[in-house]
Protein backbone atom coordinates (compact mmCIF):
# COMPACT_ATOMS: atom_id res chain seq x y z
CA UNK A 1 0.00 0.00 0.00
CA UNK A 2 1.51 3.24 -1.12
CA UNK A 3 0.93 6.58 0.56
CA UNK A 4 -1.17 9.27 -1.07
CA UNK A 5 0.56 11.48 -3.64
CA UNK A 6 -0.02 14.97 -4.95
CA UNK A 7 0.23 15.20 -8.74
CA UNK A 8 2.72 18.00 -9.39
CA UNK A 9 2.04 18.67 -13.07
CA UNK A 10 5.77 18.84 -13.84
CA UNK A 11 6.39 16.95 -17.08
CA UNK A 12 7.44 13.37 -16.44
CA UNK A 13 8.11 13.98 -12.76
CA UNK A 14 4.79 12.47 -11.81
CA UNK A 15 5.83 9.47 -13.84
CA UNK A 16 9.21 8.83 -12.22
CA UNK A 17 7.79 9.52 -8.77
CA UNK A 18 4.87 7.14 -9.35
CA UNK A 19 2.24 9.81 -8.88
CA UNK A 20 3.89 12.96 -7.55
CA UNK A 21 5.11 14.20 -4.18
CA UNK A 22 4.00 12.53 -0.93
CA UNK A 23 0.77 14.28 -0.01
CA UNK A 24 0.75 16.45 3.09
CA UNK A 25 4.46 15.93 3.61
CA UNK A 26 7.67 17.78 3.07
CA UNK A 27 10.21 16.76 0.44
CA UNK A 28 13.81 17.92 0.58
CA UNK A 29 15.38 18.91 -2.74
CA UNK A 30 19.12 19.09 -2.56
CA UNK A 31 21.58 20.22 -5.20
CA UNK A 32 24.67 22.27 -5.91
CA UNK A 33 24.33 25.88 -6.96
CA UNK A 34 22.78 26.33 -10.39
CA UNK A 35 21.22 22.86 -10.42
CA UNK A 36 17.69 24.21 -10.82
CA UNK A 37 16.24 23.65 -7.36
CA UNK A 38 14.68 27.09 -7.04
CA UNK A 39 13.16 26.62 -10.48
CA UNK A 40 11.81 23.20 -9.52
CA UNK A 41 10.14 24.74 -6.48
CA UNK A 42 8.69 27.61 -8.46
CA UNK A 43 7.47 25.25 -11.15
CA UNK A 44 5.79 23.12 -8.51
CA UNK A 45 3.77 26.17 -7.45
CA UNK A 46 3.15 27.45 -10.98
CA UNK A 47 1.83 24.08 -12.18
CA UNK A 48 -0.39 23.90 -9.12
CA UNK A 49 -1.97 27.21 -10.08
CA UNK A 50 -2.10 26.60 -13.84
CA UNK A 51 -3.35 23.03 -13.85
CA UNK A 52 -5.16 22.47 -10.59
CA UNK A 53 -6.06 25.95 -9.32
CA UNK A 54 -4.17 25.27 -6.09
CA UNK A 55 -2.69 28.32 -4.39
CA UNK A 56 0.95 28.29 -3.32
CA UNK A 57 3.28 30.03 -0.87
CA UNK A 58 6.87 30.71 -1.83
CA UNK A 59 9.21 31.40 1.08
CA UNK A 60 12.56 32.85 0.13
CA UNK A 61 15.42 32.78 2.62
CA UNK A 62 18.07 33.83 0.20
CA UNK A 63 17.09 35.62 -3.01
CA UNK A 64 15.23 38.90 -3.01
CA UNK A 65 11.56 38.61 -3.93
CA UNK A 66 11.89 41.06 -6.81
CA UNK A 67 14.75 39.06 -8.34
CA UNK A 68 12.65 35.90 -8.23
CA UNK A 69 9.74 37.70 -9.89
CA UNK A 70 12.01 38.84 -12.72
CA UNK A 71 13.36 35.33 -13.25
CA UNK A 72 9.94 33.73 -13.27
CA UNK A 73 8.43 36.24 -15.69
CA UNK A 74 10.85 34.97 -18.36
CA UNK A 75 9.02 31.62 -18.27
CA UNK A 76 5.70 33.14 -19.29
CA UNK A 77 4.25 32.55 -15.87
CA UNK A 78 1.92 35.41 -15.03
CA UNK A 79 3.28 35.81 -11.54
CA UNK A 80 1.96 39.36 -11.15
CA UNK A 81 -1.61 38.33 -11.87
CA UNK A 82 -1.32 35.30 -9.59
CA UNK A 83 -0.05 37.50 -6.79
CA UNK A 84 -2.90 39.93 -7.32
CA UNK A 85 -5.42 37.09 -7.22
CA UNK A 86 -3.82 35.76 -4.06
CA UNK A 87 -2.89 32.46 -5.66
CA UNK A 88 0.82 33.01 -5.28
CA UNK A 89 2.08 34.47 -2.00
CA UNK A 90 5.66 35.39 -1.24
CA UNK A 91 7.00 35.24 2.31
CA UNK A 92 10.21 37.23 2.38
CA UNK A 93 12.47 35.58 4.94
CA UNK A 94 15.68 36.83 3.40
CA UNK A 95 18.31 38.34 5.63
CA UNK A 96 17.85 42.04 6.36
CA UNK A 97 20.63 44.56 5.87
CA UNK A 98 20.12 45.88 9.40
CA UNK A 99 22.85 45.39 11.92
CA UNK A 100 21.86 42.40 14.01
CA UNK A 101 23.13 40.98 17.27
CA UNK A 102 21.93 38.13 19.42
CA UNK A 103 21.45 38.37 23.18
CA UNK A 104 19.81 35.37 24.83
CA UNK A 105 17.38 32.67 23.78
CA UNK A 106 15.01 32.91 20.86
CA UNK A 107 12.93 30.71 18.59
CA UNK A 108 11.65 31.02 15.02
CA UNK A 109 8.02 31.46 15.98
CA UNK A 110 7.98 34.75 14.07
CA UNK A 111 8.65 32.86 10.90
CA UNK A 112 6.20 30.12 11.76
CA UNK A 113 3.40 32.56 12.46
CA UNK A 114 3.99 34.41 9.19
CA UNK A 115 4.08 31.18 7.21
CA UNK A 116 0.91 29.83 8.79
CA UNK A 117 -0.78 33.17 8.24
CA UNK A 118 0.17 33.16 4.52
CA UNK A 119 -0.99 29.57 4.06
CA UNK A 120 -4.30 30.11 5.83
CA UNK A 121 -5.09 33.37 4.06
CA UNK A 122 -4.47 31.99 0.57
CA UNK A 123 -5.73 28.50 1.37
CA UNK A 124 -2.48 27.21 -0.10
CA UNK A 125 -2.03 23.56 -0.99
CA UNK A 126 1.63 23.89 -1.95
CA UNK A 127 4.54 25.49 -0.12
CA UNK A 128 8.16 25.99 -1.13
CA UNK A 129 10.96 26.96 1.28
CA UNK A 130 14.02 28.11 -0.66
CA UNK A 131 16.64 27.51 0.58
CA UNK A 132 16.98 26.29 4.10
CA UNK A 133 20.78 26.28 4.29
CA UNK A 134 20.76 30.05 4.67
CA UNK A 135 18.74 29.82 7.88
CA UNK A 136 21.53 27.87 9.49
CA UNK A 137 24.10 30.47 8.55
CA UNK A 138 21.85 33.33 9.61
CA UNK A 139 21.20 31.86 13.06
CA UNK A 140 24.03 30.13 14.82
CA UNK A 141 22.28 27.74 17.18
CA UNK A 142 22.22 24.75 14.84
CA UNK A 143 20.36 22.28 17.05
CA UNK A 144 17.76 24.80 18.12
CA UNK A 145 17.16 25.81 14.50
CA UNK A 146 16.82 22.21 13.45
CA UNK A 147 14.19 21.74 16.10
CA UNK A 148 12.43 24.91 14.97
CA UNK A 149 12.39 23.79 11.33
CA UNK A 150 11.06 20.43 12.37
CA UNK A 151 8.18 22.26 14.01
CA UNK A 152 7.64 24.17 10.78
CA UNK A 153 7.41 21.00 8.69
CA UNK A 154 4.95 19.54 11.20
CA UNK A 155 2.85 22.67 11.00
CA UNK A 156 2.83 22.46 7.20
CA UNK A 157 1.51 18.92 7.39
CA UNK A 158 -1.15 20.01 9.85
CA UNK A 159 -2.22 22.74 7.43
CA UNK A 160 -2.77 20.06 4.77
CA UNK A 161 -0.07 21.37 2.45
CA UNK A 162 2.45 19.46 0.39
CA UNK A 163 5.78 21.20 0.58
CA UNK A 164 9.29 21.36 -0.82
CA UNK A 165 12.36 22.48 1.08
CA UNK A 166 15.47 23.14 -0.97
CA UNK A 167 19.01 22.97 0.30
CA UNK A 168 22.53 23.26 -1.09
CA UNK A 169 25.17 20.63 -1.40
CA UNK A 170 28.79 21.23 -2.28
CA UNK A 171 29.58 18.05 -4.21
CA UNK A 172 27.54 16.32 -6.89
CA UNK A 173 28.22 12.92 -5.36
CA UNK A 174 28.61 12.94 -1.60
CA UNK A 175 26.70 14.17 1.40
CA UNK A 176 23.05 14.90 0.73
CA UNK A 177 23.32 18.43 2.04
CA UNK A 178 26.06 20.84 2.97
CA UNK A 179 25.46 20.84 6.71
CA UNK A 180 24.34 17.24 6.92
CA UNK A 181 21.33 18.06 9.09
CA UNK A 182 18.65 19.09 6.65
CA UNK A 183 17.86 15.57 5.49
CA UNK A 184 16.67 14.65 8.96
CA UNK A 185 13.80 17.07 8.54
CA UNK A 186 11.97 14.83 6.15
CA UNK A 187 11.58 11.29 4.93
CA UNK A 188 11.61 12.31 1.29
CA UNK A 189 14.74 13.39 -0.53
CA UNK A 190 15.28 14.35 -4.16
CA UNK A 191 18.68 15.23 -5.58
CA UNK A 192 19.26 17.46 -8.60
CA UNK A 193 22.64 17.27 -10.28
CA UNK A 194 24.47 19.34 -12.82
CA UNK A 195 27.48 17.21 -13.64
CA UNK A 196 30.32 17.99 -15.97
CA UNK A 197 31.39 14.76 -17.61
CA UNK A 198 33.49 14.45 -20.75
CA UNK A 199 33.29 18.23 -21.16
CA UNK A 200 29.51 18.13 -21.32
CA UNK A 201 26.88 19.26 -18.84
CA UNK A 202 24.35 16.72 -17.78
CA UNK A 203 21.42 17.61 -15.60
CA UNK A 204 19.84 14.78 -13.70
CA UNK A 205 17.19 14.27 -11.06
CA UNK A 206 17.23 11.38 -8.62
CA UNK A 207 14.61 10.42 -6.08
CA UNK A 208 16.80 9.22 -3.24
CA UNK A 209 14.01 8.17 -0.92
CA UNK A 210 10.25 8.43 -0.58
CA UNK A 211 9.37 6.68 2.60
CA UNK A 212 6.59 4.18 2.19
CA UNK A 213 6.19 4.73 -1.52
CA UNK A 214 7.36 3.38 -4.84
CA UNK A 215 9.40 5.52 -7.23
CA UNK A 216 11.97 5.16 -10.00
CA UNK A 217 15.52 4.52 -8.83
CA UNK A 218 18.57 6.21 -10.24
CA UNK A 219 19.22 9.38 -12.18
CA UNK A 220 16.90 10.70 -14.86
CA UNK A 221 18.03 13.29 -17.36
CA UNK A 222 16.31 16.62 -17.49
CA UNK A 223 16.71 19.83 -19.35
CA UNK A 224 15.68 23.39 -18.64
CA UNK A 225 13.43 24.46 -21.46
CA UNK A 226 13.02 28.21 -22.03
CA UNK A 227 9.22 27.94 -21.91
CA UNK A 228 8.40 24.70 -20.15
CA UNK A 229 11.05 25.10 -17.42
CA UNK A 230 12.20 21.71 -16.13
CA UNK A 231 11.44 18.83 -18.47
CA UNK A 232 12.47 15.41 -17.29
CA UNK A 233 13.25 12.78 -19.86
CA UNK A 234 12.05 9.55 -18.35
CA UNK A 235 14.13 6.83 -19.79
CA UNK A 236 14.29 3.85 -17.51
CA UNK A 237 10.77 4.79 -16.54
CA UNK A 238 9.41 4.31 -20.01
CA UNK A 239 7.27 1.28 -20.40
CA UNK A 240 7.63 -1.08 -23.31
CA UNK A 241 3.91 -1.44 -23.72
CA UNK A 242 3.52 -0.17 -27.26
CA UNK A 243 1.48 -2.17 -29.65
CA UNK A 244 3.21 -4.20 -32.31
CA UNK A 245 1.90 -3.69 -35.75
CA UNK A 246 1.79 -6.29 -38.51
CA UNK A 247 1.38 -3.61 -41.14
CA UNK A 248 4.31 -3.33 -43.52
CA UNK A 249 5.86 -0.15 -44.89
CA UNK A 250 7.82 -0.21 -48.09
CA UNK A 251 11.51 0.66 -48.12
CA UNK A 252 11.01 2.23 -51.52
CA UNK A 253 13.11 -0.54 -53.08
CA UNK A 254 11.14 -3.56 -54.27
CA UNK A 255 14.06 -5.94 -53.94
CA UNK A 256 14.84 -4.81 -50.38
CA UNK A 257 11.20 -5.26 -49.39
CA UNK A 258 11.48 -8.78 -50.72
CA UNK A 259 14.62 -9.39 -48.68
CA UNK A 260 12.79 -8.18 -45.56
CA UNK A 261 9.90 -10.56 -46.11
CA UNK A 262 7.56 -7.91 -47.50
CA UNK A 263 8.87 -4.60 -46.21
CA UNK A 264 9.62 -3.01 -42.85
CA UNK A 265 7.08 -3.16 -40.05
CA UNK A 266 5.26 0.12 -39.68
CA UNK A 267 6.25 0.79 -36.07
CA UNK A 268 9.81 -0.46 -36.35
CA UNK A 269 13.18 1.22 -36.19
CA UNK A 270 15.62 0.44 -38.99
CA UNK A 271 19.31 0.98 -38.54
CA UNK A 272 21.41 1.42 -41.69
CA UNK A 273 25.11 0.99 -41.09
CA UNK A 274 27.84 1.70 -43.57
CA UNK A 275 31.03 3.63 -44.21
CA UNK A 276 31.14 6.98 -45.96
CA UNK A 277 29.75 6.71 -49.48
CA UNK A 278 28.42 3.19 -48.98
CA UNK A 279 24.90 4.26 -49.94
CA UNK A 280 23.24 5.12 -46.64
CA UNK A 281 21.80 8.40 -47.82
CA UNK A 282 20.56 6.64 -50.94
CA UNK A 283 18.67 4.15 -48.81
CA UNK A 284 17.23 7.08 -46.88
CA UNK A 285 16.17 8.73 -50.12
CA UNK A 286 14.37 5.58 -51.21
CA UNK A 287 12.77 5.30 -47.80
CA UNK A 288 11.45 8.83 -48.25
CA UNK A 289 10.31 8.03 -51.75
CA UNK A 290 8.37 5.09 -50.30
CA UNK A 291 5.76 7.50 -48.93
CA UNK A 292 4.29 7.88 -52.43
CA UNK A 293 2.76 4.44 -52.29
CA UNK A 294 0.27 5.27 -49.53
CA UNK A 295 0.36 9.08 -49.59
CA UNK A 296 2.26 9.17 -46.30
CA UNK A 297 4.31 11.96 -44.78
CA UNK A 298 7.98 11.81 -43.95
CA UNK A 299 10.21 13.92 -41.73
CA UNK A 300 13.90 14.03 -42.59
CA UNK A 301 16.25 15.13 -39.82
CA UNK A 302 19.60 15.84 -41.39
CA UNK A 303 22.57 16.37 -39.11
CA UNK A 304 25.29 16.06 -41.72
CA UNK A 305 24.25 17.56 -45.01
CA UNK A 306 22.60 20.81 -45.97
CA UNK A 307 19.21 20.98 -47.63
CA UNK A 308 20.82 21.91 -50.97
CA UNK A 309 23.17 18.93 -50.90
CA UNK A 310 20.36 16.57 -50.01
CA UNK A 311 18.08 17.83 -52.76
CA UNK A 312 20.87 17.71 -55.33
CA UNK A 313 21.77 14.14 -54.41
CA UNK A 314 18.15 13.08 -54.64
CA UNK A 315 17.84 14.66 -58.06
CA UNK A 316 20.86 12.62 -59.12
CA UNK A 317 18.87 9.49 -58.29
CA UNK A 318 15.79 10.71 -60.09
CA UNK A 319 13.84 11.92 -57.06
CA UNK A 320 12.28 15.33 -56.58
CA UNK A 321 12.42 16.24 -52.87
CA UNK A 322 11.59 19.88 -53.50
CA UNK A 323 8.26 18.89 -55.07
CA UNK A 324 7.50 16.47 -52.22
CA UNK A 325 8.15 19.18 -49.69
CA UNK A 326 6.09 21.69 -51.62
CA UNK A 327 3.16 19.28 -51.65
CA UNK A 328 3.45 18.83 -47.89
CA UNK A 329 4.51 15.19 -47.92
CA UNK A 330 8.05 15.85 -46.83
CA UNK A 331 9.60 18.08 -44.22
CA UNK A 332 13.35 18.49 -44.14
CA UNK A 333 15.00 19.82 -41.00
CA UNK A 334 18.74 20.41 -41.20
CA UNK A 335 20.55 21.04 -37.95
CA UNK A 336 24.09 21.06 -36.69
CA UNK A 337 24.30 18.45 -33.96
CA UNK A 338 26.33 20.85 -31.85
CA UNK A 339 23.65 23.55 -31.63
CA UNK A 340 22.09 21.99 -28.57
CA UNK A 341 22.34 19.14 -26.13
CA UNK A 342 20.77 15.76 -26.87
CA UNK A 343 17.99 16.40 -24.39
CA UNK A 344 17.10 19.57 -26.25
CA UNK A 345 17.34 17.81 -29.60
CA UNK A 346 14.93 15.21 -28.25
CA UNK A 347 12.41 17.83 -27.16
CA UNK A 348 12.81 19.65 -30.44
CA UNK A 349 12.18 16.46 -32.43
CA UNK A 350 9.14 15.71 -30.29
CA UNK A 351 7.71 19.14 -31.02
CA UNK A 352 8.29 18.85 -34.77
CA UNK A 353 6.69 15.39 -34.82
CA UNK A 354 3.65 16.55 -32.90
CA UNK A 355 3.22 19.41 -35.33
CA UNK A 356 3.96 17.67 -38.64
CA UNK A 357 2.55 14.23 -37.72
CA UNK A 358 4.76 12.19 -40.06
CA UNK A 359 4.30 8.48 -40.79
CA UNK A 360 8.03 8.09 -41.27
CA UNK A 361 11.15 9.64 -39.91
CA UNK A 362 14.61 9.42 -41.37
CA UNK A 363 17.56 10.55 -39.26
CA UNK A 364 20.89 11.02 -41.01
CA UNK A 365 23.09 10.35 -39.14
CA UNK A 366 23.10 9.15 -35.58
CA UNK A 367 26.89 9.14 -35.62
CA UNK A 368 26.91 12.90 -36.07
CA UNK A 369 24.56 13.27 -33.10
CA UNK A 370 26.56 10.94 -30.91
CA UNK A 371 29.53 13.28 -31.11
CA UNK A 372 27.76 15.77 -28.89
CA UNK A 373 27.31 13.65 -25.79
CA UNK A 374 28.54 10.90 -23.55
CA UNK A 375 27.83 7.27 -24.40
CA UNK A 376 25.34 6.91 -21.58
CA UNK A 377 23.41 10.03 -22.48
CA UNK A 378 23.38 9.01 -26.12
CA UNK A 379 21.99 5.60 -25.32
CA UNK A 380 19.30 7.18 -23.20
CA UNK A 381 18.47 9.58 -26.00
CA UNK A 382 18.01 6.66 -28.41
CA UNK A 383 15.82 4.79 -25.94
CA UNK A 384 13.64 7.85 -25.46
CA UNK A 385 13.44 8.58 -29.18
CA UNK A 386 12.67 5.02 -30.29
CA UNK A 387 10.08 4.63 -27.58
CA UNK A 388 8.46 7.91 -28.56
CA UNK A 389 8.37 6.95 -32.25
CA UNK A 390 6.87 3.55 -31.50
CA UNK A 391 4.15 5.14 -29.41
CA UNK A 392 3.31 7.34 -32.37
CA UNK A 393 3.48 4.34 -34.70
CA UNK A 394 6.10 5.98 -36.85
CA UNK A 395 8.59 4.03 -38.95
CA UNK A 396 12.08 5.28 -38.26
CA UNK A 397 15.24 4.90 -40.29
CA UNK A 398 18.51 5.88 -38.60
CA UNK A 399 21.90 5.79 -40.24
CA UNK A 400 25.26 5.20 -38.58
CA UNK A 401 28.69 5.63 -40.10
CA UNK A 402 31.40 3.03 -39.69
CA UNK A 403 34.96 4.20 -39.53
CA UNK A 404 36.48 1.54 -41.78
CA UNK A 405 35.73 1.40 -45.48
CA UNK A 406 35.22 -2.32 -45.51
CA UNK A 407 34.25 -4.53 -42.62
CA UNK A 408 34.11 -3.18 -39.08
CA UNK A 409 31.35 -1.74 -36.96
CA UNK A 410 30.88 1.63 -35.35
CA UNK A 411 30.75 2.44 -31.65
CA UNK A 412 27.37 4.00 -32.16
CA UNK A 413 26.06 0.83 -33.65
CA UNK A 414 27.24 -1.44 -30.84
CA UNK A 415 25.53 0.85 -28.40
CA UNK A 416 22.14 1.01 -29.99
CA UNK A 417 21.67 -2.07 -32.16
CA UNK A 418 19.75 -3.93 -29.43
CA UNK A 419 17.19 -1.14 -29.53
CA UNK A 420 16.48 -1.38 -33.21
CA UNK A 421 14.23 -3.86 -34.98
CA UNK A 422 15.97 -4.12 -38.32
CA UNK A 423 19.62 -3.70 -39.16
CA UNK A 424 20.87 -3.27 -42.71
CA UNK A 425 24.59 -3.45 -43.35
CA UNK A 426 26.15 -1.68 -46.32
CA UNK A 427 29.77 -2.70 -46.84
CA UNK A 428 32.47 -2.35 -49.45
CA UNK A 429 34.01 -5.60 -50.57
CA UNK A 430 37.32 -5.74 -52.35
CA UNK A 431 36.94 -8.38 -55.00
CA UNK A 432 38.59 -9.15 -58.31
CA UNK A 433 40.59 -5.94 -58.05
CA UNK A 434 37.66 -3.59 -57.54
CA UNK A 435 35.52 -2.23 -54.73
CA UNK A 436 32.10 -3.77 -54.89
CA UNK A 437 29.17 -2.77 -52.73
CA UNK A 438 27.31 -5.24 -50.60
CA UNK A 439 24.02 -5.12 -48.74
CA UNK A 440 22.65 -7.52 -46.18
CA UNK A 441 19.73 -7.62 -43.78
CA UNK A 442 21.38 -8.59 -40.51
CA UNK A 443 18.32 -8.64 -38.35
CA UNK A 444 14.61 -8.35 -38.91
CA UNK A 445 12.69 -8.67 -35.70
CA UNK A 446 9.51 -10.68 -35.94
CA UNK A 447 9.81 -11.71 -39.56
CA UNK A 448 11.63 -14.05 -41.90
CA UNK A 449 14.21 -12.35 -44.01
CA UNK A 450 16.78 -13.08 -46.68
CA UNK A 451 20.08 -13.62 -44.90
CA UNK A 452 22.27 -13.55 -47.99
CA UNK A 453 24.81 -10.86 -48.69
CA UNK A 454 24.04 -9.26 -52.01
CA UNK A 455 25.98 -7.03 -54.29
CA UNK A 456 24.45 -3.77 -55.49
CA UNK A 457 25.20 -0.95 -57.88
CA UNK A 458 24.12 2.67 -58.00
CA UNK A 459 23.24 4.48 -61.19
CA UNK A 460 21.21 7.53 -62.19
CA UNK A 461 17.96 5.71 -61.44
CA UNK A 462 19.06 4.74 -57.99
CA UNK A 463 19.93 1.42 -56.47
CA UNK A 464 20.04 -1.99 -58.17
CA UNK A 465 20.28 -4.91 -55.79
CA UNK A 466 21.85 -7.90 -57.46
CA UNK A 467 22.51 -11.53 -56.67
CA UNK A 468 24.00 -12.99 -53.50
CA UNK A 469 27.75 -13.42 -53.43
CA UNK A 470 28.01 -17.14 -53.85
CA UNK A 471 31.10 -19.01 -52.93
CA UNK A 472 32.64 -16.09 -51.11
CA UNK A 473 33.04 -15.78 -47.36
CA UNK A 474 34.52 -13.22 -45.02
CA UNK A 475 32.79 -10.26 -46.71
CA UNK A 476 31.84 -8.55 -43.48
CA UNK A 477 35.36 -8.77 -42.14
CA UNK A 478 36.51 -6.93 -45.23
CA UNK A 479 38.76 -9.83 -46.27
CA UNK A 480 36.72 -12.03 -48.63
CA UNK A 481 37.94 -15.51 -49.39
CA UNK A 482 36.78 -17.52 -52.37
CA UNK A 483 35.94 -20.99 -51.20
CA UNK B 1 20.04 62.21 24.00
CA UNK B 2 17.82 61.64 20.98
CA UNK B 3 14.44 60.02 21.28
CA UNK B 4 14.68 56.28 20.80
CA UNK B 5 12.08 54.49 18.68
CA UNK B 6 11.81 50.88 19.78
CA UNK B 7 9.61 47.99 18.65
CA UNK B 8 9.69 44.70 20.48
CA UNK B 9 8.14 41.72 18.68
CA UNK B 10 7.02 38.99 21.06
CA UNK B 11 5.10 35.75 20.87
CA UNK B 12 2.26 35.77 23.40
CA UNK B 13 3.45 34.87 26.83
CA UNK B 14 6.39 32.68 25.88
CA UNK B 15 9.21 32.55 28.38
CA UNK B 16 11.72 34.37 26.23
CA UNK B 17 9.15 37.03 25.30
CA UNK B 18 8.28 37.81 28.92
CA UNK B 19 11.95 37.91 29.85
CA UNK B 20 12.64 40.34 27.00
CA UNK B 21 9.77 42.64 28.02
CA UNK B 22 11.00 42.72 31.62
CA UNK B 23 14.62 43.32 30.69
CA UNK B 24 13.72 46.11 28.27
CA UNK B 25 11.38 47.82 30.73
CA UNK B 26 14.13 47.80 33.34
CA UNK B 27 16.63 49.38 30.96
CA UNK B 28 14.16 52.04 29.83
CA UNK B 29 13.20 53.10 33.37
CA UNK B 30 16.77 53.11 34.54
CA UNK B 31 18.44 54.81 31.58
CA UNK B 32 15.98 56.72 29.44
CA UNK B 33 13.78 58.74 31.80
CA UNK B 34 10.83 58.75 29.46
CA UNK B 35 12.91 59.81 26.48
CA UNK B 36 11.76 56.98 24.23
CA UNK B 37 8.84 55.34 22.47
CA UNK B 38 8.37 51.62 22.94
CA UNK B 39 5.82 49.46 21.19
CA UNK B 40 5.34 45.82 22.06
CA UNK B 41 3.85 43.81 19.20
CA UNK B 42 2.43 40.35 19.71
CA UNK B 43 2.96 38.44 16.45
CA UNK B 44 0.06 36.11 17.23
CA UNK B 45 -2.35 39.05 17.31
CA UNK B 46 -0.69 41.08 14.58
CA UNK B 47 1.00 38.75 12.07
CA UNK B 48 0.86 41.43 9.36
CA UNK B 49 3.20 43.63 11.34
CA UNK B 50 5.59 40.71 11.69
CA UNK B 51 5.36 40.16 7.93
CA UNK B 52 6.03 43.81 7.15
CA UNK B 53 9.05 43.91 9.45
CA UNK B 54 10.37 40.56 8.16
CA UNK B 55 10.51 39.00 11.63
CA UNK B 56 11.83 35.44 11.80
CA UNK B 57 13.23 35.05 15.30
CA UNK B 58 11.25 35.99 18.39
CA UNK B 59 11.78 38.01 20.49
CA UNK B 60 13.24 40.67 18.20
CA UNK B 61 13.90 44.22 19.34
CA UNK B 62 14.20 46.80 16.56
CA UNK B 63 15.66 50.22 17.17
CA UNK B 64 14.25 52.15 14.23
CA UNK B 65 15.58 55.51 15.44
CA UNK B 66 18.26 56.76 15.53
CA UNK B 67 19.67 55.28 12.36
CA UNK B 68 21.11 52.88 11.45
CA UNK B 69 18.28 50.48 12.17
CA UNK B 70 19.50 47.87 14.59
CA UNK B 71 18.00 44.49 15.51
CA UNK B 72 18.60 42.60 18.73
CA UNK B 73 17.41 39.00 18.74
CA UNK B 74 16.82 37.03 21.93
CA UNK B 75 15.55 37.35 25.49
CA UNK B 76 17.83 40.34 26.16
CA UNK B 77 19.38 38.54 29.11
CA UNK B 78 22.77 40.31 29.13
CA UNK B 79 22.17 43.94 30.01
CA UNK B 80 25.56 45.30 28.97
CA UNK B 81 25.23 43.84 25.51
CA UNK B 82 21.70 45.19 25.07
CA UNK B 83 22.92 48.65 26.09
CA UNK B 84 25.76 48.39 23.60
CA UNK B 85 23.34 47.28 20.90
CA UNK B 86 21.07 50.26 21.58
CA UNK B 87 24.03 52.60 21.62
CA UNK B 88 23.52 53.48 25.31
CA UNK B 89 26.68 52.01 26.86
CA UNK B 90 28.51 55.35 27.23
CA UNK B 91 25.72 57.13 29.06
Amino acid sequence: MSIKKLVTGITAFDHISAGGLPYGRTTLISGSSGCGKTLFGAQFLAMGIQLFDQAGVFVTFEEQVEDIRINLRTLNWDIDRWEKEGKWVFVDASQKDDETLTVGDYDLSGFQVRLECAVTKSNAKRVVLDSIGTVFTQFQAMNAIRHELFKVTRALGRLDTTSIITTERTEEYGKVSRLGVEEFLTDNVIILRNVLSDEKRRRTIEILKFRGSAHEKGENLFTIHPEQAIVIIPLSAMDLKYRSSGVRATSGIAKLDEMCGGGFYRDSIILVSGSIGAGKTLLVANFIDGIREKQERCLLLAFEESREQLFRNATGWGQDFAKLEEDGYLKVVCLYPEVSSLEDHYLNIQEIVKEFKPDRIALDSLSALSRTSTDKAFREFIIALTSFLKHQEITGMFTVTTTLLSGGTSDTEGNISPLTDTIILLRYVEMSGEMQRSLSVLKMRGSKHDSSIRGFTIDDKGINIGEPFIGVSGILTGIPIRS
Amino acid sequence: MENLDLQLYVNGKSHASLAAIDALNAICTERLQGDYRLEVIDIQLDPDRAEAAGILAVPTLIRSWPLPVTRIIGALTVKSRVLAGLGLSNL
